[in-house]
C-alpha cells in the first residue's frame, strides 16, 4: 500500500530546489566577495513560492487537511517531521523578510539606513543558509528515519538527497537567469554554476553507487529486495533512464564537454539550458522511484 | 507491573474470530478490498479499519509443509517507531499501550512509515492513524481485550506480563522436548519489549517478523550529520574551489601581469 504518494515526492523536489538553490546561490555569492547579489535575490524570489507550493501538496496529502495547525502546536526534535516543519517555517519567514527589505531599498533615503538594512538582510541571508542546510538534509532525513528498508537500509538517503538537491537547485537557478534573461547574471558566473554543478554529480554519482552497494549488503530485512526493485524490478526503467541518464550522466557529459569553453549564440542551450532540464527531471524522478520504491 | 498479551503460534486453529471480535467490539467497518490473493487470508492486509488480522504461512519442517497462523496487530513497543516519529505528540504511550489520539492526529501517515511491523494505518475516508488499541477502554476496566475474550482455542493470553514470560517459557521448553527444537519467543527484548509476545516455531522471518526491529529514530544523528557533512562537502569542493580559489589565482595571475 501507498501511503505517501505524488505529493509528498513532488514537495520533497521543491524543497530541495528551495534550498539547494540558496544554498548554492549564498555560496557563490560570499567566494565572490558579496559581487553576486542578483543571484542571490533570485534563489529566494524562486524559493518562496516553491516552499509554499510544497508546503500545499504536504497539506493537501493529510489525512485531516484542516488539522495541520497541529504541527506548530509540537516541537520534537527526534521526529524529522516536526523538526522539518519548523526548519521550513523559518527559512521562508527569513526568505519574505528579505524580499520585503529588498523591495523597500528603493525607498531609503539615508546612506544609514541602507547600511542597517544592508546588515540585516546579510544577517538573515546567513540564517536562511543554515536553514538551506538544514532544509535539504531534513528531506532525507524524513525517509531515513523510518522502517522501509530502502530508505532506512543505508545512511546514505540524506546524502544523496542533499547532493540532488544542490544538484537541481543550481539547475534551476541556471535555467530562470537564463530564460529570464537576468543581466545581473553574467555568462562567466553561468559557466562556472554550470561547472560547480559538474562536481555536484560526480559527488552525487559516488553516494549513488555507496547507497546501492550499502544496500546490497545491508542487514535490514527487504534492503537487498528494495536494491532489486530499483535496479532490476519495476522501477529498474525509471531508474536508468530517469536517474543514472536524465540527472546524471547526461548533464554531466554535456556540463564537462563545455568546461572552461567560451559559450555563445545556440551553444548556451546545450551547455547551459539541457543538462539543467535534464536535472531537474532526474531529480523528480530520483525522489519518485525512491519514494515509492520504498513502500513497495 | 504491566498487562501484555501472549499468542502461540502452536495453538492457533486459524478460525478468524478476533479478527471479528476487533470489528465488532471497535465498529470498524468491513473490507471492500477482498480479492483472492492466492492464499484464504482475508482480509488481504492489516488496514486503517482491520486492527488485526490472522496470517497464514506454510513452513517445510521435519521433510513435511506445517501450516501455521499469526495473530498480527500493532505490538505495543516499549520503544514505539511510531511515537518517536509522531510530529504533533498524537501517539503516545498510555501505561504501557500505545495509543492514537484521533484528535489531535492530522494523518500525515509518518508512523506508517515508521512502524517496523506494518501495524498502523492511514487511508481515506478516514483521515487520521489508526491501529489495534490493546481495547484500552476495556483493558483500563478490568476486561481483557475483545480478541483475548473471543480466541476459542486459548492461544492467545491476557495477564502481567511477567507471569506470561514464564509461561512462556515453559511452553518453549515443552514444546522444545516434544519434536519443535526451533521453538523461541517472540517480543521479550525487541524493542524494550513488546506487549504482544509471540511463541513461535522457527525464525521471526519465517513468520513475517523482522528478525531484529529497529527504533525508526535509531540513528538519527548518523543520518543528519551524514546529510550536514555531505553539504559542508558541496560547499568546499566544488563551490569553495571553482568560485573563491579560482578568484585568487585569477587576481593574482592579473596582479602577477600589471608588477
Amino acid at each position: 500500500m501507498i501511503t505517501w504518494g505524488s505529493p509528498i515526492w513532488l514537495y520533497l523536489w521543491l524543497a530541495g530546489m528551495t534550498g539547494g538553490a540558496f544554498f548554492a546561490a549564498f555560496l557563490v555569492d560570499r567566494f565572490m566577495g558579496g559581487t553576486q547579489k542578483a543571484l542571490l535575490r533570485l534563489a529566494t524570489y524562486l524559493g518562496v513560492p516553491f516552499a509554499v507550493i510544497g508546503v500545499l501538496l504536504l497539506i493537501v496529502d493529510l489525512g485531516t487537511p484542516i488539522r495541520f495547525w497541529h504541527l506548530f502546536a509540537e516541537f520534537d526534535a527526534a521526529s524529522a517531521m516536526s523538526l522539518g516543519t519548523w526548519i521550513l517555517f523559518v527559512w521562508v519567514a527569513c526568505a519574505v523578510i528579505m524580499i520585503v527589505l529588498w523591495y523597500g531599498e528603493r525607498f531609503l533615503t539615508t546612506e544609514g539606513t541602507r547600511i542597517a538594512v544592508a546588515r540585516i538582510t546579510g544577517a538573515l541571508s546567513w540564517i536562511t543558509f543554515i536553514f538551506s542546510a538544514l532544509l535539504i538534509t531534513y528531506t532525507g532525513v524524513l525517509l531515513a528515519s523510518s522502517n522501509q528498508a530502502l530508505w532506512a537500509g543505508t545512511v546514505l538517503v540524506p546524502s544523496l538527497f542533499v547532493a540532488s538537491a544542490v544538484s537541481t537547485g543550481v539547475a534551476v537557478v541556471i535555467i530562470t537567469a537564463l530564460v529570464g534573461r537576468n543581466q545581473e547574471i553574467t555568462k562567466r558566473t553561468i559557466a562556472r554554476l554550470s561547472e560547480a554543478d559538474a562536481i555536484v554529480i560526480a559527488i552525487e554519482m559516488a553516494i549513488l553507487i555507496g547507497f546501492a552497494i550499502w544496500l546490497g549488503i545491508s542487514a535490514m530485512g527487504g534492503a537487498t529486495e528494495g536494491l532489486k526493485l530499483l535496479t532490476i524490478g519495476s522501477l529498474a526503467p525509471a531508474f536508468w533512464v530517469g536517474v543514472v541518464l536524465l540527472a546524471l550522466l547526461i548533464p554531466l557529459g554535456l556540463e564537462l564537454s563545455h568546461w572552461g569553453k567560451e559559450i555563445k549564440g545556440r551553444t548556451v542551450w546545450l551547455a547551459f539550458v539541457v543538462p539543467s532540464v535534464c536535472v531537474l527531471l532526474g531529480g523528480l524522478i530520483l525522489r519518485a522511484i525512491i519514494v515509492v520504491g520504498g513502500q513497495m | 507491573m504491566t498487562k501484555a498479551a501472549l499468542v502461540d503460534i502452536t495453538k492457533c486453529m486459524g478460525c478468524r474470530g478476533c479478527q471479528v471480535a476487533c470489528k465488532a467490539w471497535n465498529d470498524n467497518s468491513g473490507e471492500t478490498d477482498t480479492h483472492n490473493t492466492g492464499s484464504y487470508e482475508n482480509p488481504p492486509h492489516l488496514s486503517a479499519s482491520t486492527w488485526t488480522r490472522i496470517e497464514f504461512y506454510e513452513i517445510g519442517q521435519n521433510g513435511g509443509v506445517q501450516w501455521y497462523f499469526r495473530k498480527h496487530q500493532c505490538m505495543h513497543c516499549t520503544a514505539a517507531s511510531c511515537e518517536a516519529v509522531c510530529p504533533t505528540g498524537a501517539i503516545s504511550h498510555k501505561g504501557e499501550f500505545v495509543i492514537v489520539d484521533q484528535n489531535i492526529c492530522i494523518g500525515c501517515g509518518y508512523c506508517a512509515m515508521a512502524c517496523p511491523f506494518d501495524a498502523v494505518h492511514r487511508e481515506p475516508p478516514l483521515g487520521t492513524a489508526r491501529k489495534c488499541w490493546f481495547c484500552f477502554d476495556r483493558v483500563s476496566n478490568g476486561y481483557e481485550p475483545a480478541c483475548v475474550k473471543t480466541c476459542p482455542s486459548g492461544a492467545i493470553e491476557f495477564d502481567e506480563r511477567d507471569e506470561l514470560l514464564t509461561t512462556a517459557q515453559a511452553r518453549v521448553d515443552n514444546l522444545k522436548n516434544n519434536g519443535h527444537p526451533k521453538a523461541r519467543l517472540y517480543g521479550e527484548n525487541e524493542l524494550g519489549g513488546l506487549h504482544w509476545l509471540y511463541i513461535i516455531d522457527g525464525r521471526p522471518s519465517e513468520f513475517g517478523l523482522p528478525e531484529s526491529p529497529q527504533l525508526a529514530t535509531n540513528m538519527l544523528v548518523g543520518q543528519w550529520v551524514g546529510g550536514l557533512i555531505t553539504a559542508g562537502l558541496l560547499a568546499a569542493i566544488p563551490f569553495w574551489l571553482l568560485f573563491r580559489r579560482k578568484r585568487e589565482l585569477e587576481e593574482s595571475s592579473i596582479a602577477g601581469g600589471e608588477q
